[in-house]
């Protein structure tokens, strides 16, 4: 965790900094679909790590609390469509989640742009680079994130 | 408004009843603590206990936490085979204690069929810290209460000062919406009109209105006098976590430190796990040593809830919780769209 906080230090200061993106993309339709923009040889930023869980239903918003706090610049979510979970309703039950987790922490004052939730399908390789590339454009305009980072 | 001493005396003859008739194992209710301005939770087994039962402006507990205690399921089959059977307990709850119990019993923490409810109308208890704080220098040595409700307190050289309740009445009690009991076996009391029921909303779109960059300024500033005690934790009737998250090592989601980023993770984890289940009893607030406004983000988690979902928790026992379920057409326009 050092480490971790050091470097998010190193990259503050540096000049040409480059936003940090963690994503959560669910096993059956979002980690496909980032799968399949990539097969299909789409372009998006580099700046996005994906970290993969069973369902968008799986995220609990401490982790992207914790990836805030380590460094993280934006937390992306993203899940199957309405209907289209693997596990019938996953997805649905985590919308409810989201749309307060988001309303919270813009009410504590942390940028809403911070956190961000979509749906991607196993068939949207375009959409999935089109989502990244906007998030990676939002989260540019706010610069890096100073407000939950542990310094220590 | 009925007197103190009449819902005393009738806390009492309840209590002997259900005590004496063998209808309740357990009778929990309030005592005199040794200081003023407080009270004990009292917990009775015999129905000669019941004269210890006190009820005054201080009885500001929400007696609902200790109820899923009572109710622990047991870890193994072997422990189940050794538990003796659930006991029935009566308690004794004001309005915002019987919309925590009712969301207990919801979450299946406590048995419906094991609780013998003493609703009581409450109206607004005192804060021990307005109290102290109007004596100023004084010290109370003594406490009681006058016809219209309001403290008498004794201090040091013998004089009395008669604080007026609506003075020294607790934050919670003043945004309170629903002070008399919605659901009761028994209930003590004329009903109570709330105070003031547009209170907390106010103060939600007070905070609202500022900036982005001054409502987390505010906040940083509140939580900085944070000592990660989880008195606010340990006082809600609703945190009942075998192993709370804010307790698991492996991994660790929220670190321990009083570093501000971990208190500021520390109070958004707690106020969203409060969704749709906050009671607004205000007993994190009054737990708090430092005095910080513990609700601040619970509030707004709370009415969120009732604007998006139309669900206010501890109304119905048959009621679903809305984080445990969902509609096909809930509100998505915070999703990112290319």
């Amino acid at each position: 965790m050092m480490s971790q906080t050091q470097n998010t230090q190193a990259t503050v200061s540096d000049k040409d900094w480059e936003p940090k993106i963690v994503a959560f993309l669910c096993n059956w339709c979002s980690y496909a679909g980032a799968d399949l923009a990539g097969v299909s040889r789409i372009q998006y930023p580099h700046n996005v790590r994906v970290i993969r869980v069973p369902c968008s239903g799986r995220v609990n918003p401490a982790f992207l609390l914790r990836a805030l706090q380590n460094g993280a610049d934006g937390v992306l979510v993203s899940g199957c469509h309405p209907g289209d979970c693997h596990y019938i309703s996953g997805n649905l039950v985590a919308r409810r989640k989201f749309a307060l987790l988001k309303e919270l922490l813009q009410y504590a004052g942390i940028e809403p742009q911070r956190v961000q939730f979509t749906w991607v399908s196993a068939s949207e390789g375009g959409r999935f680079a089109a989502v990244v590339e906007k998030v990676v454009e939002d989260v540019r305009k706010l610069g890096p994130n100073d407000k939950l980072v542990k310094v220590l | 408004m009925t007197p103190s001493h009449e819902i005393e005396a009738r806390l009492r003859e309840a209590a002997e009843e259900l005590l004496r008739d063998k209808k309740v194992d357990l009778f929990l209710g309030y005592e005199k603590a040794s200081l003023p301005f407080r009270t004990s939770p009292a917990f009775l087994t015999m129905p000669e206990e019941a004269r210890r039962l006190a009820w005054n402006p201080f009885c500001t507990a929400n007696l609902a936490v200790y109820l899923p205690r009572l109710f622990k399921a047991p870890a193994d089959a072997r422990e189940a085979k050794a538990a003796s059977p659930p006991p029935a307990v009566g308690v004794v709850l004001k309005g915002c204690d019987i919309r925590s119990a009712v969301a207990l019993i919801q979450e299946r923490q406590v048995p419906r069929e094991k609780l013998v409810i003493v609703g009581v109308a409450c109206p607004g208890m005192a804060d021990r810290r307005k109290a102290e704080k109007a004596l100023g220098e004084r010290e109370a040595l003594g406490a009681g209460e006058d016809a219209e409700g309001n403290v008498r307190a004794v201090v040091e050289d013998g004089t009395e000062v008669i604080l007026l309740r609506e003075e020294i009445v607790a934050g919670a009690c003043l945004e309170c919406r629903s002070p008399t009991p919605s659901i009761h076996d028994v209930l003590i009391g004329t009903p109570v009109e709330a105070r003031d029921p547009g209170a907390a909303r106010r103060q939600t779109d007070e905070f609202e209105s500022k900036t982005l960059g001054a409502r987390w300024a505010h906040l940083q500033e509140t939580l900085s006098k944070c000592i990660r005690c989880n008195a606010c934790r340990q006082a809600c009737p609703m945190c009942y976590c075998k192993e709370c998250l804010l307790d698991q090592t492996l991994p660790r989601w929220v670190g321990t430190s009083t570093d501000i980023s971990d208190v500021t993770i520390y109070h958004l984890v707690r106020a969203f796990h409060t969704a749709g289940r906050c009671t607004e009893c205000g007993a994190c607030a009054r737990a708090c040593p430092m005095g910080i406004d513990t609700r601040l983000l619970v509030r707004k988690v709370s009415q969120e809830v009732e604007d998006l979902y139309g669900y206010r928790p501890g109304e119905a026992i048959d009621a679903k919780p809305p984080l445990s379920a969902f509609a096909m057409d809930d509100s998505q326009d915070f999703l990112t769209e290319p």
